[in-house]
């Protein structure tokens, strides 16, 4: 089978590699990126481990091929933390103990950082619906709403010490 | 042909599908929603969250955006496609019947040119359809519903996200100003080999004046219009009683918003 | 010793920064050069002779290292839990659809795939036993075990009872459903010896059966688990790992070996599916008088822990209640349907599923609250259960009862409509239940850390309790943290490791926090003495005066200028050994009359859930609008984790009340999948109400802690159910209770 050069962006890097025609964004981040953070829980798109945003949106990367990643940007969960500091929402998980064994969560962090970017200020509601696609058998899903909280909690704060952003 | 992927991926990793050549029609610019006088018109590779977060089908189509709205969860909306839910043809596929009810057409084309056809007349059986092998589904029409219509969806699924549908039923009523129903469809999924419309229901429901008992009776008869099996998700006797259930259900919450649009408007 | 700073506070687990960057590595994640790929081929049948078996051709396949069949196990071919009945690789007759026949380890998985393809096996299908009761008639062999335990007269309690009771109750398989899946990573050290990364509960079991399997000494394999992403019992047996030793033994490089989702839930064990005859004899009052049971558990093809899960069934099946006159026969039979094995809870959910229910069945009849019947026949501290253990700490039954009604205003619950529309119809339902916690009297619970302070102060605590989850090891960090007063941030706790860390046994049974939890305080007391012993001789002052807190020494309670980190430098300085290694063993009191259970547990995990459902009564579906759940952990270490094992316990057991089940037919499993074995997500759970009680368990537990890994999914089913009968009218006796079970509703309601 023909591999293809695809390039695109991952969690801020440009990257250029050789990708096959069957082989899932999921096994190129993990086989031939070494990104293993984003995990593989069913291969099938059942349970979100391995959620990762392409182009800004949350998504299964293993629904999506390797090469429908071209000239995209992919950010995983190795991707969140800048400069060495962890995003609120990954210190809050902890603090919440948002996750017990800790394999749903590169996943869940994806999806909660997606909703935090686009909702400062997300309803109990609101992040049930956003996490309705990432399974979690350990924790249930209470200490995710109170992280995701504490956390757009902390994010406003932070802004509005900041002044609002430049458009 | 892969737009979104999550089903056909899926089926390539099974090994049930072992494409040699596999065509990426992200390339061909049918993502977009666009408004014409009479019509909306759809792309084929727009994606369910566009669907959901677009102002125009949220105004015009609110049972199309209220089936995006249950489908799968976020990750999967953000990637499966309004042409891919077609063309997989499954007969539980959620987002068909609301189209169907809002009377859509597609629109096939290959190399010699395009046909349009309403979408009900798509399927041939599960994971059946009458494209051609040279074709590609490239867009949905949606014609502009009459001024008072109203439609509702309902799904049935064991629990309340990432569930396939037990039975889905989307109701669709607009009336003339005395009450009297003008167009009625009744579009069932997941009942039968095909997404279907439960004919004889509507002829009950046709040209007359909305009244419960008018409504009951029509859910009844499309109870008796269906042909499901039994699956490990429900057994064919579950699904002719929800049938009824939903529908009933669904007829009545269509012909409440009716009345409130009248007041409102 | 003062107040406590660390134990009972939140505290993020040790690990929580590798998780939540990314950095955790699970056993998928391992990767080593040269490594190789592992898959195992299995059998398409439920029963079948192997006729014939080539793997020529696949061996001879470029890219392929090692192809194995049974012929090829260097030693045992068997797992081996309670008995070595399940073939590593079969030999001559499949038993069910999880059986491996082949074994392969390849350069990627496309030619690993390949390699399974060319394997050329035929196969003779054989009829296979699926229905355990049918079975039971037709072949007394089949009956894997038979026992029954008796206390008390039960025939002349029922002769002389005002009210009898009898129902059957079915309950189904369940699926684990770990976010991660079975899987190991196989290499060969410079030495020869075997090392394998294993997503384990059970380390040092792992390197014996390993060990045994490649007939090696124990001293030559190493077993080391890395993150593990999830158990709830699967993974307390052996899965994979063996086949990845195996194979990289053969190969002569490492084997990475991961089971798919389907393959997993194929092969691995589920929780017992029982069938329970059980008959309830009263008084009009309300009073138990006595109780009778005949379970038939569904075992699967091999023993696997049948007998263990049948002895906790019989052991719990008369509920926390008084209850003196009791038979229980508990029956196992071999089928060719999925095995089965150990499951959270173990089973005690399918037994309170039955007492639970019945209870209510019984306040009911009499026309008695359901809370009142229970607190009217609740143990008490002090109580003898009819397994001959006395209660030593009981006070959390009734408390956990009353507790979790003032939480839903049990009394006044009927001022929220019952009926908010036409087609809904609102209920309560409550159930409490008690669990054990520990292996049981007679068998040797124990466990070991080892423990060391280096120069600055910096703590490293060595332990083989598997964390996969759970939160041992955070419990451990706050342990020794609390005792050598230091902070979290000072303790690393390093990851089981056979070679490093002493046996802990396995984690099971509720039993890590109060066995390994002890271990930790022994150790940990070690050293601390031997500081406290430089304190007091460097300040003169006595050392009852002395204590460790917050990284200083204190002095009749306030900080000394002296440091921990100083005492560990004097420590280091004048040749003062900072390093402890204990080893702990759970003693159960000799001063008790003959506990005639066999393994009887005897730290009890009292809770109890209410449940308030909503229920369409034109589609069946039942929705949990609020659950409220009180559980005793005697003291709660790690607040953190006691909480999130409770609502995911809890969010288990609405799955497993509901909508969980694997079908089957005729041994075959119909649905494979995360998407068609139905687990409740984050819109079908509501926010769980909980609160824990703290009543400390007085003999053996550290600072009173019990462990409540398990309690929390054991109330659950029955609470709803409860809640449904008292929502329609209509008392349910199977599990899962789907929509389909619930309809039709009885008339009038």
């Amino acid at each position: 089978m023909a591999e293809t050069q695809i390039a695109f962006n991952i969690n801020g890097n440009q990257e250029q590699i050789a990708a096959e025609p069957n082989q899932t964004l999921l096994q190129l981040l993990r086989d031939e990126l070494g990104l293993t953070g984003t995990k593989d829980g069913c291969s099938s798109g059942d349970c979100g481990a391995c959620v990762v945003l392409l182009d800004g949106k949350p998504v299964n990367s293993c629904m999506v091929l390797a090469l429908q990643a071209e000239g995209s940007s992919v950010t995983t969960i190795e991707g969140l933390a800048k400069d060495g500091e962890l995003h609120p929402v990954q210190r809050t998980f902890g603090e919440a103990w948002a996750f017990q064994c800790g394999f749903c969560t590169p996943g869940m962090l994806i999806s909660c950082y997606a909703l935090l970017e686009s909702n400062d200020n997300p309803t109990r509601e609101e992040i049930l619906r956003a996490i309705a696609g990432n399974f979690c058998r350990c924790t249930g899903y209470q200490g995710v709403v109170k992280a995701v909280q504490q956390a757009a909690a902390e994010l406003r704060a932070t802004n509005s010490s900041e002044g609002a952003p430049d458009e | 042909m892969i737009a979104g992927g999550t089903d056909l991926i899926l089926r390539m990793r099974d090994r049930v599908l072992s494409p040699s050549l596999l065509i990426d029609l992200r390339a061909l610019s049918l993502g977009n929603i666009v408004l014409g006088d009479d019509e909306l018109c759809i792309g084929t590779s727009v994606s369910l969250s566009q669907v959901l977060e677009n102002t125009d089908t949220q105004r015009l189509f609110p049972a199309l955006v209220a089936a995006c709205r249950e489908f799968a969860g976020p990750p999967i909306r953000n990637r499966a496609t309004l042409g891919g839910n077609i063309a997989n043809a499954s007969p539980a596929a959620d987002l068909v019947p609301p189209l169907g009810a809002y009377d859509a057409r597609v629109v096939l084309r290959s190399a010699g040119g395009e046909r349009v056809l309403p979408l009900l007349e798509f399927f041939t059986g599960p994971g059946q359809s009458v494209i051609e092998p040279d074709e590609i589904l490239t867009e949905i029409r949606l014609p502009l519903m009459p001024t008072l219509s109203a439609a509702t969806f309902i799904k049935l699924g064991q629990r309340r996200s990432m569930a396939i549908s037990q039975v889905n039923v989307t109701t669709r009523l607009s009336i003339h100003e005395e009450n009297v129903v003008s167009e009625v469809r009744i579009v069932l999924g997941a009942v039968a080999p095909v997404p279907m419309r439960a004919l004889a229901a509507e002829q009950i429901i046709s040209g007359n004046a909305l009244s419960d008992e008018l409504l009951c009776s029509a859910a009844q008869k499309a109870a008796e219009e269906i042909m499901p099996i039994s699956d490990v998700r429900a057994s064919r006797s579950y699904r002719v009683e929800m049938t009824e259930v939903l529908v009933r259900r669904a007829l009545f919450a269509t012909r409440d918003e009716l009345g409130r649009n009248a007041t409102d408007g | 010793m003062s107040e406590l700073a660390i134990v009972g506070q939140w505290a993020a687990s040790p690990g929580a920064e590798e998780i939540v960057t990314g950095e955790a590595r699970y056993c998928p994640d391992i990767r080593l050069p040269g490594m190789l790929c592992g898959k195992l081929l299995y059998s398409p049948h439920a029963r079948a002779r192997v006729k014939k078996l080539d793997v020529s051709k696949a061996r001879e396949m470029d890219g392929v290292f090692a192809v194995l069949t049974h012929a090829d196990v260097p030693g045992e071919n068997s797992y081996l839990y309670a008995q070595p009945d399940q073939p590593l690789l079969v030999v001559d007759e499949v038993r069910f659809q999880g059986d491996a026949v082949a074994a392969v380890a390849a350069r990627d998985a496309r030619t690993a795939d390949a390699a399974l393809a060319a394997i050329d096996v035929e196969y003779e299908e054989l009829p296979g036993v699926f229905d355990p009761l049918e079975a039971m008639q037709r072949d007394p062999d089949s009956v894997m075990t038979n026992q029954v335990y008796r206390s008390g007269d039960v025939a002349a309690a029922i002769a002389s009872a005002d009210v009898v009771i009898e129902n059957t109750y079915r309950t189904q398989w369940a699926e684990h459903a770990f976010l991660e899946t079975e899987g190991g990573v196989g290499l060969v050290d410079d030495d020869g010896g075997i090392t394998v990364y294993s997503s384990c509960q059970a380390p040092h079991r792992d390197r014996m059966q390993i060990a045994r399997a490649l007939a090696m000494p124990e001293s030559m394999v190493r077993v080391i688990t890395p993150y593990i992403g999830g158990a709830f019992g699967a993974k307390d047996e052996a899965h994979v790992q063996i086949h990845a030793g195996l194979l990289a033994h053969a190969a002569r490089r490492p084997v990475h070996l991961i089971r798919e989702r389907r393959e997993s839930i194929l092969t691995h064990v589920k929780r017992h599916p029982f069938v329970v005859e059980y008959t309830t004899a009263a008084t009009s009052e309300g009073k138990l008088l006595a109780v009778k049971a005949r379970a038939i558990a569904d075992a699967g093809p091999y023993t696997n822990s049948t007998h263990e899960v049948l002895n906790k069934f019989g052991e719990f099946i008369g509920g926390p209640y008084k209850v003196e006159n009791i038979e229980v026969e508990k029956i196992g039979v071999r089928t060719n349907n999925p095995i089965t094995g150990a499951f959270r809870g173990f089973g005690a959910p399918q037994a309170a599923f039955v007492y639970e229910s019945q209870m209510d069945d019984l306040a009911r009849q009499l026309g008695m609250d359901p809370l009142e019947i229970r607190l009217l026949n609740g143990v008490e501290t002090g109580t003898k259960m009819y397994t001959g253990v006395v209660v030593r700490e009981g006070t959390a039954m009734k408390a956990s009862l009353n507790k979790a009604a003032e939480m839903i205003d049990w009394q006044s619950r009927d001022q929220l409509e019952r009926e908010p529309a036409s087609h809904l119809r609102r209920g309560w339902g409550v159930a409490t239940i008690l669990k054990g916690s520990g292996l049981g009297r007679g068998l040797s619970d124990h466990a070991g850390v080892m423990l060391e302070m280096h120069r600055d102060g910096s703590v490293v605590l060595h332990s083989a309790a598997a964390d996969m989850g759970q939160g041992i090891t955070t419990v451990m960090a706050q342990l020794a943290a609390e005792r050598l007063g230091v902070d979290m941030a000072s303790v690393r706790v390093v990851r089981a490791d056979t070679s490093k860390s002493p046996d802990a046994g396995g984690t099971s049974a509720s039993r890590q926090a109060m066995v390994s939890g002890n271990a930790v305080l022994e150790a940990a007391d070690s050293i601390r003495n031997t500081l406290l012993k430089l304190a007091a001789g460097k300040t003169r002052i006595e050392m009852d005066r002395l204590d460790l807190k917050a990284g200083k020494l204190l002095v009749d309670g306030e900080p000394h200028e002296l440091s921990v980190s100083d005492l560990a430098q004097r420590a280091g300085n004048w040749g003062y050994p900072l390093h402890a290694e204990s080893l702990v063993h759970f003693e159960y009191p000799s001063d008790v009359p003959e506990v005639s259970y066999r393994y009887s547990q005897e730290v009890f995990q009292f809770c109890t859930q209410i449940a308030q459902v909503l229920v369409d009564c034109e589609t069946g579906q039942v929705s949990v609008e609020r659950m409220i759940a009180v559980h005793d952990a005697g003291k709660m270490i790690n607040p953190g984790g006691v909480y999130g094992q409770i609502e995911g316990g809890v969010a288990q057991g609405i799955g497993y009340a509901l909508t969980e089940e694997l079908v089957v037919q005729e041994g075959h499993t119909l649905n494979p999948s995360l998407e068609n074995y139905v687990i409740p997500m984050a819109l079908d759970i509501p926010e769980i109400e909980m609160e824990v009680l703290e009543f400390p368990e007085p003999i053996g537990a550290p600072l009173g802690a019990k462990g409540i890994a398990e309690s929390p999914i054991i109330p659950t089913a029955p609470a709803i159910r409860n809640a449904i009968y008292d929502a329609i009218g209509k008392p349910l006796y199977e599990l899962p209770m789907t929509a389909e079970r619930v309809l039709p509703i009885p008339d009038g309601n």
